[in-house]
């Protein structure tokens, strides 16, 4: 949802009083593409103002389609009603707890792995990646791994969130590729000077490697953050749950009325704008996050693509 | 149905691994109820009117459907008085109402679920038949008196027939309620129509001349604006019409539809009822009194005409007048009033569907019945879901604490306690802090006792229709899995195709000249083919049950 934004940077910096002249028609290209990406931007940012001031306005507002994207009727109750419930913020832990230790796992994992079938000398790498490959285009199913993860005594545990996504093959694949970039050389050198195969890892190849460690962060902590479908099935609890599976229980409520129209028990009586507070309340978390790993994101997805 | 459909995606998936794994496991149900030494806890002599209590403490496992405005707490006054009551401790699985039937799927798919499956409509349970994971609760009835007494009661035989399966047994034990339940009609501005002078419609003519006058008096709008067509155009306006017209349409549709007179199914888009209805609307659009878009545009937009008082008549429900229509004239337009008018009649008189006297229901796992206390377990469910108090206690909760009821029998809240705005201000909520009147407990029952919680003007428009008829329930037609097979290929194309047909003619996009071609069209897309098949399965049935 918040990807293409950053592309803004694209046009390279003209640099001004040095050995190129500005030309007209380099001028020309330059203001069109300031305004095809003000135009982006615009396309961008729209949807996103608006879900932010419905989030902030009136139900009658919104209902009577008069919220643009600034907030009409003041309001707060809906964020109220959201953050006045214990278990919101029990939920809004969990969200934290699971992402933090998935993608410290995947990350581990995946580099670990990705290191590994980087090295072409290594005997029995092409099945390593066949197994890893095999595995986006074919799966169990979703009662089979049901019953796996609860024969393995996972259900209601954290374990069940982090341990069965904790390596995405897409992922594992752009790393190989990074790693199989590096200079050869330079690992040569290391292990001339007598360093092994874990310090090469460590002391060579990590530090090189923070772009691409940066970019597998922000994939992994997004997909984990947004990820809902695994804790619901493997949680019983609703203390267990990510915020996600309550905000979208929320929404379910809000909606109740209206799709089965039949037991008055279920009324919902949520306000119009729970969607858009749900949306700005997950969002804006790893929302945050982003400015920081920006330079190494927009350097770290083009890495794959340069050398296949 | 809308539910139904979204499940059945799911459902069948699960069916399918379930076909898979399950062969091995599963009882075959047939045992006589009371010749079960299975009654650990169970009472000797319980029969209807007793207050069931086990005679040892028991635990049983439920699928709970968790709602988010009023998630489930463990210190429900719920939870410690059913367990004061019966002896019985009940241990949900709560999962989040938003993904329930999946869930559900995976459950009962993966042989994981808990013994009572709460919140299964009727229809639900097909997809898990064949498995053999689901209990054929018709061999064990006569465990539950009330329940048998409420069917024989409320005359509901016909409605139970309508959830057997191809072994003439039934799978789920449905909410019953002791007589038709229609809360959908249309809401009308009541102050306009008091203004112009115009009595309320009670039919669909009366409504079409309504429209006239008030389009008369103000030209340049459309007077009925409708909504609820955002899962199925139409969905709710053509399913109330079709019962009037004597067809059915909308969210009600099916390719197959009873025809009592000459007693089998007839292709529904091609009954001169449906045409009938069909031209109805058409001529409302093109003379201006129907919003075209009322098919095509979501709620929001609907209501938004209502309330800004471009339109004056719009699809309803109890709680959308409550909750969206009154707030949002209230801002707009202070002295607007606005009313459900009578369920209207038509063609074929004042009618109301009967399939609506059976609701959500449980389902329990065919593993349960091989439980120690199955008896107990039967007992209680009965007791709970089926008897007078269990559906009192399920919906008010414990008398003195959270209402108090009069020698009259009139129950009133407590004081501090709220429920559907009934007490408002309260500091106590009864769904949310006390569990009662939730979804997976309280469906059904008795008239009064569903009526006990509506609002005036609700239990004034349940009045405007008690007397209405009833159309016949459809028979039992339960297919075989060949045959299930061969109608799910042919009905989404033929459902659609209608669907399309339909929107088209009333809009005028089509010529109602074309009518014959349309119905020919069907033809070729199975429409006869799945009627013979249906009918085909009927006479198997007949044959096989009597």
């Amino acid at each position: 949802m918040v990807t293409t934004v950053e592309t803004s940077a694209g046009p390279l910096p003209a640099r001004t009083g040095s050995l190129l002249r500005e030309t007209r028609g380099y001028k020309v290209f330059r203001a069109f593409n300031v305004v095809a990406l003000l135009g982006v931007v615009a396309v961008t940012l729209y949807p996103f103002l608006m879900i932010i001031a419905r989030s902030f306005s009136s139900d009658t507002a919104i209902r009577s389609g008069r919220v643009n994207i600034w907030p009409v009727g003041f309001n707060l109750t809906t964020y109220q009603l959201v953050m006045n419930d214990a278990m919101f913020w029990t939920n809004y832990k969990n969200t934290v707890v699971y992402t933090v230790v998935a993608t410290a796992i995947a990350l581990v994992l995946t580099t670990c792995y990705a290191y590994v079938i980087s090295k072409h000398q290594l005997r029995g790498r092409s099945v390593l990646i066949g197994i890893a490959v095999f595995t986006m285009f074919f799966n169990g199913g979703l009662i089979p791994n049901y019953v796996l993860i609860t024969s393995l005594g996972l259900k209601n545990s954290l374990w069940a969130i982090v341990l069965p996504n904790a390596i995405s093959v897409f992922n594992l694949l752009v790393m190989k590729a990074f790693f199989e970039n590096l200079p050869l050389e330079l690992e040569e050198a290391a292990q001339i000077d007598g360093l092994g195969t874990y310090r090469i890892l460590w002391k060579i190849v990590i530090p090189l490697s923070k772009a691409v460690i940066a970019t597998m962060l922000l994939f992994y902590a997004v997909s984990f953050w947004n990820s809902w479908f695994a804790a619901f099935l493997y949680m019983d609890k609703s203390e267990l749950f990510p915020v996600t599976v309550y905000l979208r229980n929320l929404i379910a409520g809000s909606s109740t009325a209206q799709s089965t129209g039949a037991a008055a028990a279920d009324v919902a009586q949520v306000s119009a704008n729970i969607q858009s507070v749900t949306m700005v309340l997950t969002v804006l978390p790893i929302l945050c996050v982003y400015p920081f790993v920006q330079r190494y994101f927009v350097s770290g997805v083009m890495l794959g693509s340069v050398k296949g | 149905m809308s539910q139904r459909t979204r499940a059945r995606g799911l459902a069948a998936a699960a069916a399918l691994a379930l076909a898979l794994t399950a062969c091995s496991g599963g009882s075959d149900g047939d045992e006589d109820g009371a010749a079960l030494d299975n009654r650990t806890g169970a009472m000797e002599d319980y029969a209807a009117g007793d207050q069931f209590t086990a005679t040892e403490p028991l635990t049983f496992s439920m699928l709970f459907s968790d709602h988010p405005n009023y998630p489930s707490q463990d210190d429900w006054l719920l939870w410690s008085e059913i367990t004061e009551r019966t002896n019985v401790t009940l241990d949900p699985t709560l999962v989040p109402m938003s993904d329930y039937e999946q869930k559900r799927s995976l459950l009962i798919g993966a042989g994981d679920a808990p013994s009572i499956i709460a919140k299964t409509y009727p229809g639900q349970e097909d997809a898990f038949v064949s498995s053999g994971a689901i209990l054929a609760v018709s061999d064990y009835v006569d465990l539950m008196p009330n329940y048998q007494k409420k069917v024989a009661d409320w005359g509901l035989e016909a409605n139970i027939d309508q959830l057997r399966q191809a072994d003439g047994k039934y799978y789920v034990l449905p909410g019953l309620h002791e007589a038709p339940w229609q809360d959908y009609t249309i809401a009308m501005r009541t102050d306009v129509l008091d203004e112009l002078g115009l009595a309320t419609p009670t039919s669909w003519d009366e409504f079409r001349t309504t429209l006239e006058a008030i389009k008369e008096a103000r030209p340049g709008e459309y007077p009925f604006s409708d909504r609820f067509s955002e899962t199925y155009p139409g969905g709710n306006l053509l399913n109330m019409a079709a019962l009037g017209f004597g067809t059915s349409a909308g969210w009600g549709y099916n390719n197959a539809t009873w025809d009592g007179d000459a007693e089998e199914f007839v292709a529904t888009a091609a009954m001169p009822e449906y045409k009938e209805m069909v031209e109805y609307f058409h001529d409302l659009v093109a003379d201006g009194l129907m919003d075209p878009e009322s098919f095509t545009q979501d709620d929001d937009s609907a209501i938004q005409k209502f309330v800004t008082g471009k339109s004056v008549a719009i699809g309803t429900n109890a709680q959308t007048v409550v909750n969206e229509y009154e707030p949002g004239l209230a801002t707009n337009d202070p002295d607007a009033t606005v009313a459900k008018i009578p369920f209207p009649c038509g063609p074929v008189g004042c009618v109301l569907n009967p399939v609506t006297q059976t609701e959500n229901g449980i389902m329990i796992n065919a593993d349960a019945a091989d439980s120690p206390n199955f008896v107990a377990m039967m007992q209680f469910i009965d007791w709970l879901y089926y008897s007078d108090e269990g559906q009192e206690f399920t919906k008010w909760g414990v008398e003195g604490t959270t209402f108090d009821k009069a020698a009259d029998g009139t129950r009133t809240l407590a004081a501090d306690v709220d429920y559907v705005g009934l007490n408002p201000g309260a500091p106590k909520h009864l769904q949310k802090d006390f569990g009662f009147a939730g979804g997976n407990f309280a469906y059904g029952g008795a008239t009064e006792l569903l009526w006990s919680t509506f609002s005036d003007a609700e239990v004034a428009f349940q009045e405007s229709i008690a007397d209405y008829d009833m159309i016949d329930l459809a028979p039992p037609a339960p297919l075989d899995e060949a045959e299930s097979e061969q109608l799910t290929l042919i009905d989404t194309t033929l459902r659609d195709a209608v669907s399309q047909g339909t929107i088209q003619f009333i809009l005028g996009q089509r010529d109602l000249s074309e009518w014959d071609a349309f119905v020919a069209d069907l033809e070729s897309k199975g429409a006869t083919q799945y009627v013979d098949v249906v009918n085909g399965a009927r006479d198997r049935y007949v044959a096989d049950n009597g």
